[in-house]
């Protein structure tokens, strides 16, 4: 980089020629050629494009959606990754269906307090100590289950009363998860770009030793974003448990990998300090419309799986070799 | 190698373009067996390129280079090295899991298939002790060594390929005044057995003191090459920016002026720094002299809360400061300028307004939310400040060159009204003498509008030129303070433990 300095040609020279040269970006023009690739697939396809399928697909990437976003900013904020997720949710499940009595408004309110603080917890390892976050949420992943399995006693946890109903509906035709799913995105794209607290996690993600040294609330701003993360995996428990009316140790399922997953077919970058909402809504929405052109096209999940995977793989890829050119 | 004192390399007409701007135009020059010829210019002036050219990194367009009055083609590096032309690198290319011997070795294009141990050990041994690393082992790792350190086995393995020419770039910029010195020594050593050396660096003084012979570019072009016993720094300015640049006087306020003061008292960090206490006014430059592991450094840092081990009082404006913790440090007040501004300073893939109010962003917005409209006004009147312009503002830090990469990162520290101590680690490391003179003025301007300044450096000059009160430190302590009349070379003995002063 260095050597790059004295290359320079003089400051005029150099700023009329350089935006002016248009570089292909590999991110880009991935995604265009998938996106491209699915629309084909699904001309071809009967019954893909149709406004059943298309709720269809709106449906299925709710539920991951809504955790993804709150991935997105842990990973903005260069935490990576959590992969305490899937229990997170299935004990937030569970503070759900057994809180019923209290009414929704109450019972909602207590299952993402429970979610904030389970994750906010580790993100305060994270900021204040330095905790590798994969090792961290590994452990506290164990302990989660463990504190779920010993207090529901290992039995899958019914509801006294259901005052849930509500949350199943489907306004419009969408499931009202669609919705959240939406509504969440804008609020966490808006916050992400002009709230104080937003521009710190880029800041910090990018950096993390300059944004110390210049004594930027580093700690703080992680618990924050943990916080959000904590509350949205909340979300996803709640219309879990709405939707199974009941909550067993493994209701979470493959959550962690499947939100990872949607915010990096997303784009944003695993090293931090790059990535918004919206393009994870992307992410989900189209490992959504791949599966479900899989499943039409009578594939099996093992291949939708093996689809997804090489899916991952290439935006991974393309974001790497985009950063690494960036800088040079 | 005894050799007459005739053109060994010559340049001629070199000239070469990136995406038809033009880098290096028409530049000849030619230097002789023995001769040290000091290569100098702005940021920008082209002579890394002229560099690449020269050790095989760079094809030119047009021109050549003559080695022993033979056209020379240059095709990569190790080309290069087998026709005599070593190279020693702005960035370190020493490998730290290998130790100092396999180092030396590296690259050697003359190095036997099997190595011959012992006697490279004892060919080593020779060279260490020519550098002034008695106390290093050859078969010690290079991981155990100091910057500086490695920095001279660099400099060592270069010149001891027995090449016809030795190109030095920089090699002095992250050294201390001692190491320069056994640097200068060895440079002086393989000149006198027939070797060509071209030296490029912003230390001017350092330029006049080592070379023969000083070749000026300007925007690409050759201004002057000139027998340096004609040339004064100032005239060197000159002829590199082309016009008379203006030296900065130092305007040392009365003791007497009224306001707050940073107030340290015995202030410790375990093993790099010890009892240092120092009460600072606003409205003065404070410099610390010290060279690498002095404890200048540490004492900046131990107040910005990089110290979390550090102990001691400090006091400013009247109140404590919670020097154990970054955060709390800088919403006492303190603003931190670290001696790294790649990886410990700018958010380089983030575009520069951004990183002109990074550290502000809490005064931009209200409950919380960003005011765009305050961003952008903020954003632009520090550009102005620190003379960038605004139509570069949305670009990445990263496009900046390091002198006005520099001036960003000293720039977010300024027109804050929480800001109370500036404390700069090395503010001008690695920055062009047009940056050099802008982050001075900076810092003047900054004391001048109420702050209490502290930096620290390892350059006399700018020690002379900048600081008001002048702290020398050595070996983690501090040797002296002056306050205003003092001499360079009393500073450079205070340093050095007496060893280098005239």
């Amino acid at each position: 980089m260095t050597t790059a300095k004295s290359d320079r040609r003089p400051p005029m020279a150099a700023t009329r020629w350089a935006p002016a040269r248009w570089r292909a970006d590999p991110l880009d023009i991935g995604i265009v050629v998938v996106v491209l690739a699915v629309i084909v697939a699904g001309i071809l396809t009967t019954r893909f494009f149709s406004l059943a399928n298309a709720r269809a697909i709106l449906a299925s990437s709710a539920w991951v959606g809504i955790t993804a976003i709150g991935a997105t900013v842990v990973m903005i904020a260069g935490s990576a990754v959590s992969l305490a997720v899937s229990q997170t949710a299935t004990v937030a499940a569970m503070v759900f269906l057994e809180t019923q009595q209290f009414g929704l408004p109450v019972a909602i309110i207590l299952t993402l307090a429970s979610g904030v603080v389970i994750t906010a917890l580790q993100g305060a390892v994270i900021g204040f100590w330095t905790a590798n976050p994969i090792v961290l949420t590994i452990a506290a992943g164990f302990a989660i289950d463990g504190v779920a399995i010993w207090i529901s006693g290992g039995t899958t946890v019914y509801p006294q009363v259901t005052a849930f109903n509500a949350l199943n509906g489907t306004p419009l035709g969408l499931p009202l998860a669609v919705y959240v799913l939406i509504a969440l995105t804008v609020l966490a794209e808006l916050f992400l770009r002009r709230a104080t607290a937003g521009r710190h996690m880029y800041l910090l993600g990018e950096n993390p030793a300059a944004a110390r040294a210049a004594g930027l609330p580093v700690g703080r701003v992680t618990v924050v974003a943990w916080a959000i993360f904590g509350a949205c995996i909340a979300l996803t428990g709640i219309f879990l448990a709405a939707f199974n009316t009941s909550a067993n140790s493994s209701l979470g399922g493959t959550l962690s990998l499947d939100a990872i997953a949607a915010v990096l077919v997303g784009g944003t970058a695993i090293g931090g300090g790059k990535g918004s909402a919206l393009r994870t809504l992307g992410g989900a929405v189209l490992i959504s419309a791949i599966s479900d052109l899989l499943l039409l096209r009578g594939f099996s999940t093992g291949i939708q799986l093996l689809v997804k995977g090489i899916l991952v793989l290439m935006v991974v890829v393309a974001v790497h070799v985009r950063s690494t050119r960036s800088r040079r | 190698m005894s050799e007459e004192a005739r053109a060994q390399v010559s340049v001629e007409g070199l000239t070469r373009s990136f995406a038809g701007v033009p880098a290096v135009q028409d530049v000849s020059f030619t230097v002789g067996a023995g001769e040290i010829h000091a290569l100098c210019g702005h940021n920008g002036a082209g002579k890394s390129t002229v560099v690449k050219m020269l050790s095989g990194q760079l094809a030119p367009d047009s021109g050549q280079v003559i080695i022993d009055g033979r056209p020379a083609a240059l095709g990569s590096r190790q080309v290069a090295q087998r026709l005599g032309v070593a190279l020693v690198d702005q960035e370190l290319s020493v490998v730290p899991a290998l130790t100092v011997l396999d180092n030396l070795l590296l690259g050697d294009v003359r190095a036997p298939l099997v190595n011959r141990r012992r006697a490279a050990t004892e060919r080593c041994r020779q060279v260490l002790g020519d550098m002034g690393l008695d106390r290093l082992r050859p078969d010690q790792p290079l991981s155990e060594l100091s910057i500086g350190e490695r920095q001279l086995i660099e400099v060592a393995r270069a010149l001891s390929q027995n090449a016809r020419l030795v190109i030095l770039d920089e090699p002095t910029a992250t050294l201390s005044d001692v190491e320069t010195q056994h640097v200068f020594a060895a440079i002086r050593r393989v000149a006198a057995q027939g070797c060509s050396v071209i030296f490029v660096s912003h230390r001017l003084s350092e330029v006049l003191e080592l070379c023969d012979t000083v070749t000026v570019l300007r925007d690409g072009r050759k201004v002057a090459t000139t027998p340096s016993a004609e040339l004064t720094v100032d005239g060197l300015i000159v002829q590199m920016l082309g016009e008379a640049p203006h030296r900065l006087t130092a305007t040392r306020a009365a003791e007497s002026q009224p306001g707050y003061e940073l107030r340290i008292e015995h202030l410790r960090v375990p093993g790099r720094l010890e009892d240092f206490t120092l009460t600072a006014q606003a409205g003065r430059v404070y410099a610390l002299a010290g060279q690498l592991g002095s404890g200048a450094s540490d004492v900046l840092r131990a107040l910005a809360g990089l110290h979390p081990q550090a102990t001691g009082t400090v006091r400013l404006r009247e109140r404590a400061v919670p020097f154990r913790s970054p955060v709390r440090a800088a919403s006492a007040g303190v603003a931190f300028v670290s001696n790294d501004r790649k990886s410990e300073g700018l958010f380089l893939d983030k575009p520069i307004s951004a990183n002109l109010v990074a550290t502000r962003l809490p005064s931009l917005a209200r409950a919380g939310v960003l005011s765009s409209r305050r961003e952008h006004q903020a954003a632009r009147s520090l550009a102005e400040l620190v003379g960038i312009p605004d139509r570069r503002l949305g670009e990445s830090a990263a496009a900046l060159s390091g002198g006005n990469q520099q001036r960003v990162f000293v720039g977010r520290c300024l027109l804050r009204g929480d800001v109370y101590a500036l404390l700069l680690d090395e503010p001008t490391r690695g920055v062009d003498i047009g940056g050099r003179a802008a982050i001075h003025q900076l810092l003047r301007a900054a004391a001048d509008a109420g702050l209490v300044v502290l930096f620290s450096s390892t350059e006399l000059e700018e020690l002379l030129e900048l600081g008001d009160v002048i702290i020398t430190m050595r070996e983690a302590r501090m040797v002296g303070q002056y306050d205003g009349g003092v001499d360079g070379t009393v500073l450079l003995r205070d340093m050095t433990h007496g060893a280098a002063a005239a």
